[in-house]
């Protein structure tokens, strides 16, 4: 097994999700990750994790460049008749839940694009080396980076939470 | 004392620090309960973003298999590889052109007229193949009638060229309007042998050959040729009683090798000529100085001007000649 096998293995799911996180499409997001990895089969990078999240994160902002330029609405929750049924759910289950990640979504969007690249580049595995090197921030930033991001999509869901609660109560 | 900073702590719960850098945390964190604190607030805070991403997952599936991007990766490459080539494929044909161009226009300088060609009146014109060609295995007869007076236009040398004759090529407009002037074309006498026309059982009668200079001493600018073609023979033909000008005939050679004869002269003994050589008349309808043509369009007038070109050559060539007449007649 070479190593782009045990990378393909290892990452694609989180190349998946961090690319989901950008263009909360799902299909989209599995089409670019493919996309990522054929081209980390033409290319062979020598640096292969930190250099398939570098083509990601670029694939991504292409893609929201493009679906700016088509005028392109997407939502967060998508009817993907494809995708596998959901378990069974109760109805005040399922609102709770989506009121829930349309609650972290929103949360995540009130970040600045650097916070939001630097927590989702955490999130997806990457070391701090790594994430210094694709957002050209000094390896001694990203945890400044990381606290402050954390923080503020914390407090951010909270008042999107409690927001929502007060309304709910009144 | 020195508390930890958030984002050391961050860095630490990362495991971002070097070991000498942890050493000296946990020492601290070890007698400091402010900084422990702070630490379970931060593990706290990164569990909860940590569960706060997770809701933000995409539909788990399964991966494709990494072999069928492995297929689509070659053949990409493969595609990738074909263009390339195209390119340089293209590149090269490009250059090969533009080579061959460059050289073309370097050893081969383009010709100038040298002004506006005079107006001379044409009595006929026409060409015949050579001799050893006959006229009847494959002839073709072509009749032009221009709708301006009956004049044609006849390449002069320049005033004072020793050469025999100076001929120009028939070129576009544009052309003429270039500035640059070359040294002017110039016929070449070659001295291929050719059997008299009166040989062939075609041009019958008594002819005498002379030389290129001595026809255009004797026609000046009316002797009958191509331009652009080597002279290899110019044979005048017997005046007839009464008439004012001789029949002549200038044999020139084909870069294929094949002679082409023009031939000027009374329309009256040229259409003679011609009918003689077939062995029949070229033009069956032709009688006296016209040609009853169906609705009398091709009916010949004075003043006219008649080409007849009898030669065994394709369309392709007549329709060229065609072309390089029509744009003579466009430059007069």
């Amino acid at each position: 097994m070479d190593d782009l096998e045990q990378l393909y293995q290892t990452t694609y799911t989180a190349v998946v999700r961090f690319l989901y996180r950008k263009v909360w499409d799902a299909d989209r997001a599995e089409d670019l990750a493919q996309e990522v990895f054929v081209r980390a089969l033409a290319h062979r990078p020598e640096k292969p994790r930190a250099w398939v999240f570098a083509v990601a994160a670029n694939l991504a902002r292409d893609e929201a460049r493009a679906a700016i330029r088509r005028k392109r609405h997407l939502t967060l929750m998508t009817n993907d008749p494809d995708q596998a049924p959901a378990p069974a759910m109760a109805p005040d289950d399922q609102v709770e839940r989506d009121e829930r990640l349309t609650a972290v979504h929103d949360a995540l969007e009130t970040l600045t694009p650097r916070d939001r690249e630097v927590l989702l580049l955490w999130d997806a595995g990457l070391s701090y080396p790594e994430i210094a090197a694709q957002t050209g921030l000094a390896v001694g930033a990203v945890g400044t980076t990381l606290a402050r991001a954390r923080k503020r999509l914390v407090d951010a869901y909270d008042r999107q939470h409690s927001k929502r609660d007060h309304a709910a109560h009144s | 004392m020195r508390h930890i900073p958030d984002e050391e702590l961050h860095a630490y719960l990362d495991q971002a620090l070097s070991r000498a850098q942890c050493v000296e945390i946990e020492s601290h964190l070890a007698s400091c309960q402010a900084c422990q604190d702070l630490r379970d607030g931060i593990a706290a805070l990164r569990d909860r973003t940590t569960a706060l991403l997770a809701t933000l997952a995409p539909p788990r599936r399964f991966p494709v298999p990494l072999d069928q991007l492995r297929g689509l990766a070659a053949a990409r490459s493969a595609r990738r590889h074909q263009l390339r080539r195209a390119g340089v494929w293209a590149a090269s044909l490009a250059g090969a052109v533009a080579l061959g161009w460059g050289a073309n226009n370097y050893f081969s300088p383009p010709t100038v007229r040298h002004g506006p060609a005079p107006l001379r009146p044409a009595p006929a014109l026409a060409s015949a193949p050579a001799a050893s060609a006959p006229a009847d295995s494959g002839g073709r007869s072509i009749a032009l009638r221009p709708d301006s007076a009956a004049t044609v236009g006849a390449p002069r040398p320049s005033a004072g060229t020793p050469t025999p004759a100076a001929t120009v090529a028939a070129r576009p407009a544009s052309a003429r309007a270039a500035p640059v002037i070359i040294e002017p074309p110039r016929i070449e006498v070659s001295t291929a042998t050719l059997p008299p026309v009166g040989s062939d059982g075609g041009l019958g009668g008594i002819w005498r050959t002379v030389s290129w200079a001595s026809a255009r001493t004797e026609r000046g600018d009316s002797v009958p040729h191509l331009d652009g073609l080597p002279v290899v023979e110019v044979q005048v033909g017997q005046t007839r009683p009464g008439g004012n000008k001789s029949i002549m005939v200038v044999a020139q050679q084909l870069k294929s090798g094949q002679v082409i004869r023009t031939i000027e002269g009374p329309a009256a003994d040229v259409s003679e000529l011609l009918a003689n050589r077939a062995g029949a008349s070229p033009w069956p309808t032709m009688e006296g100085a016209g040609i009853s043509g169906g609705d009398g369009a091709m009916a010949l007038r004075h003043g006219d001007r008649m080409l007849a070109i009898t030669a065994p050559l394709s369309n392709d060539s007549l329709r060229a000649m065609i072309r390089r007449l029509n744009a003579e007649m466009r430059q007069k």
